[in-house]
């Protein structure tokens, strides 16, 4: 299946075209900053950082940081077609992917959790959101070392 | 300016330790990442509210955030200075790393507008009243500059000599 998709009209345009594949990249490293500064800003303010900042502040860059998501997983799917054969047996892409799917489903759970005080309970899910998105971040840039 | 500069420190100790130190680059690449995305993620929150976007925050409280993106910004450009030590002929005549050097100077410029011009507006305005213009424009720079940054950094691998 892997192979097919690699040898689809798209997959050989992000893989041939000169400027597919940095554009592609462009579009993601503005994607993570994106997501990953906002989830990691509202990680620090749970954790009790910037106390002076409203956790509301947080519900309402939510939306803006699921865009940010979206953008990723479009420009990361598109990113991944091109040499899917490989990234499928790739040990920190697949690890990237299991930071990234663990730290959106704690986005939703937080997200809940951002109207009331903060519970101890929801400390410990931002400290788990922020290991997990500085994880994905390790595993995503040693894609291009361990193979 | 950064060829004389690369000149000077191609045989430097630093250089051949920075080279001969095989794990040393991923580490410093990881770093620039989480660095990047300290300051982005406090600036976001920062010049929304500064150019008039979510009105709920207070814009006076923002400025709390801002010991993470000097945190970032200064993880970063330790890390930054280190990949230019050790590649000083790639990066100092990149087209990409000069343009993206240049962004660099002209936040640098406009962060020191917002410290000297803008955060004291902010710190007094009424959180319901729109945002002065010298605001929205100090914001606008800041993502512009930023979100240029990012893209001509990430460009550095792919484009040619300047």
């Amino acid at each position: 299946m892997f192979i097919w998709l690699e040898n689809t009209s798209l997959a050989l345009w992000v893989g041939t075209s000169l400027w597919a594949y940095p554009f592609l990249l462009s579009i993601h490293i503005v994607g993570l900053a994106v997501v990953v500064g906002i989830f990691s800003m509202r990680d620090l303010r749970l954790l009790g950082l910037f106390s002076a900042l409203s956790i509301d502040t947080f519900s309402h860059l939510s939306k803006l940081a699921v865009a940010g998501f979206i953008l990723n997983a479009v420009s990361g799917f598109l990113l991944f077609t091109s040499q899917a054969s490989t990234f499928v047996t790739s040990v920190p892409f697949l690890s990237k992917l299991s930071c990234i799917a663990v730290g959106m489903i704690l986005a939703f759970y937080i997200q809940s959790r951002l109207k009331t005080e903060i519970q101890q309970q929801t400390k410990v899910l931002a400290f788990v959101s922020l290991i997990c998105w500085m994880a994905a971040i390790v595993a995503g840039r040693l894609i291009a070392y361990i193979f | 300016m950064f060829e004389y500069f690369a000149e000077a420190i191609i045989d430097s100790a630093l250089t051949q330790w920075i080279q001969a130190t095989y794990w040393l680059w991923p580490v410093m690449e990881i770093t620039h990442f989480i660095g990047l995305t300290l300051l982005l993620g406090g600036l976001i929150v920062i010049d929304l509210r500064m150019a008039g976007f979510f009105r709920s925050i207070d814009p006076a409280a923002t400025h709390k955030l801002l010991p993470a993106v000097i945190l970032g910004f200064s993880l970063n450009l330790i890390t930054g200075i280190l990949f230019f030590y050790g590649d000083p002929m790639r990066y100092s005549i990149n087209i990409g790393f000069q343009l993206k050097m240049l962004l660099v100077l002209l936040a640098g410029i406009n962060a020191a507008m917002y410290h000297w011009k803008v955060d004291p507006i902010l710190q007094t305005m009424d959180r319901n009243a729109a945002s002065p213009p010298i605001a929205k424009v100090v914001a606008y720079t800041s993502l512009l500059s930023w979100t240029g940054v990012l893209l001509l950094g990430r460009l550095i691998p792919y484009v040619g000599t300047g």
